[in-house]
């Protein structure tokens, strides 16, 4: 088996520190030079960004190839971005996203811009887009709220938990859950998840219209599209193996999403034209 | 955007013919003489590897953590992504493990630790690996003249099966849940350690004789290595499980009497280490051992010493004593 999708060896990718309030947010910038649109990835959360990292990164890479500008950015507190993750709140994670986006916008060329996020990243993107951020917007497996985000995380991890433990030392998800609810913090997979983390998260959603495409076509004049993985994407979604799964094609993934994206910048490409 | 922040700096290596993106950790210390056109002459760094095909910041962040900790104790750190991993150019193999196993990595990491010497002025590197990491920074260390040192995080010496059958998964999730399947996997470890006994000091038929080799090589020749050990799933304390093979006690005959091997077993440790008894474990012993075996003299008296062991506690024993969970995704798993 071959990976599919080989980067054009003379592609620019531009690692920085981006400064934010009390932080510093890893970034790359996958630079093109005549951009047709550009686009933002908000990443999944956390533990399930060293999991995803892989087709992640060569999904910035495929959309870079056909012109498309991509800027892809660790959350404050976790991966390469400064901060204390403990510390952290969905305020400061939704700050993030305005102050990239607008980083974004900014950049010479004047192209669309689409918001693309995955798992908590889609109700960061969604958020985001509600607020009139963003000319297009993907989803990938958005959950209602960033409580679904958080317990499909804490499923995975309960997994790789229990293949080490026996009998009664097996905790299940419902038992680390009503620890947190009970308020104490919990470490998942090296992130201590604070009680405050696992309140504010069902608060936390995605807005109602972005339910399904058909609401968000009425409820917006931008084009919204809305992909449910399945087990095939792991490991952007749960399953898989490490190692194996994420070096595997993704082209069937890619190829569409990629056109789709290429569509906004058509059209308004062609808006321009007629003005 | 900037390139370089209070204490990091992101570094591309480009020498190699393929773009390696990393992080270099700044010591206080260098911070303060570069003004004056210093870099880190002389110092010896660290160089951190990833493990299987995480990003360098490695399991719950835990590779940032100890390289910001290790360049705060005067030693400059540095995080890289193999080709095809992470932020690094390049296509990593599809048959990652079993490249990783037979050393595929090690010309570019070993090319990547030269780069860095004669970059950054440096004495030499301490090559840092954790499970599949390991394996390549063992391999590293062979073929590069800059290895002063190698720490090494759960290595394993025998060549993993990446994929089992689903029936043998489920059989023991099956042994792992109920009180008749444990009792079966009791059974099935005895008569495992009845035939490792009729084999005496035979190696299993899966072990990794390359790596072993390149093992004794390192080890016997003095090269200073740090061996941490995360408990096991059904190991008593250091020892391994009833009926598996001790590799770590096979590593150190092979390694000699001359060999500066230092084995510490990390209790409270997961496999990977980013869970926080094991992280902070992790961290005291590299630094103790950094100290001990690679003094900055007068190089960083500003660098702060290492925090030292608790009154009463052993130097092989961390605070914690629970076993806690492994990474699914790791080399390990399925032995």
């Amino acid at each position: 088996m071959q990976t599919q999708v080989q980067p054009k060896q003379q592609l620019s990718e531009r690692a920085g520190y981006f400064p934010v309030s009390g932080a510093h947010l890893y970034t790359v910038l996958h630079e093109v030079e005549n951009p047709v649109a550009r686009v933002l990835l908000v990443g999944p959360f956390a533990s399930e960004r060293h999991n995803s990292f892989l087709p992640w990164v060569r999904w910035a890479r495929y959309l870079a190839e056909v012109d498309i500008e991509v800027l892809r950015y660790d959350y404050r507190g976790i991966g390469e971005s400064t901060g204390v993750f403990e510390q952290m709140t969905y305020a400061d994670w939704r700050q993030d996203v305005r102050l990239l986006s607008a980083w974004l916008e900014a950049r010479a060329q004047r192209v669309p811009l689409v918001l693309h996020g995955l798992g908590l990243g889609a109700v960061l993107a969604g958020n985001a887009f509600d607020q009139g951020i963003g000319q297009g917007l993907l989803l990938w497996s958005p959950p209602a709220n960033a409580n679904q985000a958080l317990r499909a995380t804490l499923m995975r991890w309960v997994g790789l938990e229990q293949i080490f433990k026996f009998g009664d030392d097996r905790k299940t998800a419902s038992d680390y859950i009503r620890e947190l609810e009970l308020g104490s913090s919990l470490e998942v997979d090296g992130y201590r998840w604070s009680v405050e983390l696992w309140r504010e998260s069902s608060s936390f959603t995605l807005p109602a219209a972005l339910a399904t495409e058909e609401s968000a076509a009425s409820a917006y004049e931008r084009p919204v599209k809305i992909v449910r993985l399945t087990r095939d994407a792991a490991p952007l979604v749960k399953g898989g193996l490490v190692g194996y799964d994420d070096l595997k094609d993704f082209s069937w993934l890619y190829a569409p999403n990629r056109e789709w994206i290429g569509a906004i910048a058509s059209r308004s490409s062609q808006g321009v034209a007629h003005a | 955007m900037h390139n370089a922040i209070e204490n990091r700096e992101l570094i591309v290596l480009d020498g190699l013919g393929i773009r390696i993106q990393g992080t270099y950790h700044v010591p206080p210390s260098v911070l303060s003489h570069v003004a004056l056109g210093q870099r880190s002459q002389g110092r010896t760094g660290v160089l951190f590897l990833n493990s299987l095909s995480l990003p360098r910041a490695a399991s719950g962040d835990s590779a940032v953590r100890w390289a910001d900790s290790i360049a705060e104790r005067g030693y400059p750190s540095f995080r890289i992504d193999l080709p095809g991993l992470g932020d690094s150019g390049g296509s990593a193999s599809t048959d990652l493990l079993d490249s990783i196993n037979a050393g595929g990595f090690a010309p570019v990491a070993a090319a990547a630790a030269k780069e860095l010497v004669d970059r950054f002025g440096l004495s030499g590197l301490v090559i840092f690996g954790h499970c599949a990491g390991s394996v390549s920074a063992l391999y590293a260390a062979v073929a590069s003249k800059e290895a002063s040192g190698l720490i090494l995080l759960d290595p394993y010496f025998h060549l993993p099966q990446a994929k089992r059958p689903r029936v043998r998964e489920e059989l023991s999730d099956w042994a792992r849940r109920s009180k008749a399947g444990r009792l079966l996997s009791n059974t099935y470890d005895r008569a495992r350690n009845f035939l490792l006994l009729l084999r005496g000091s035979a190696l299993p038929g899966n072990a990794n004789s390359q790596l072993l080799a390149r093992w004794k090589q390192v080890a016997a020749a003095g090269l200073p290595i740090l061996l941490l050990k995360a408990p096991g799933i059904k190991a008593h304390g250091s020892r391994p499980r009833v009926g598996e093979f001790d590799y770590t006690g096979h590593a150190l005959k092979l390694a000699g009497r001359k060999s500066r091997v230092s084995v510490e077993f990390v209790e409270g440790a997961d496999h990977s280490f980013a869970n926080w008894d094991g992280r902070e474990a992790v961290q005291r012993h590299i630094e103790e051992w950094l100290v001990s075996h690679f003094p900055l003299q007068d190089l960083n008296r500003s660098a702060k010493r290492a925090v030292p062991l608790r009154a009463g506690e052993s130097q092989n024993d961390s605070r914690k004593s629970s076993t806690a969970p492994a990474d699914l995704g790791c080399a390990l798993e399925g032995r």
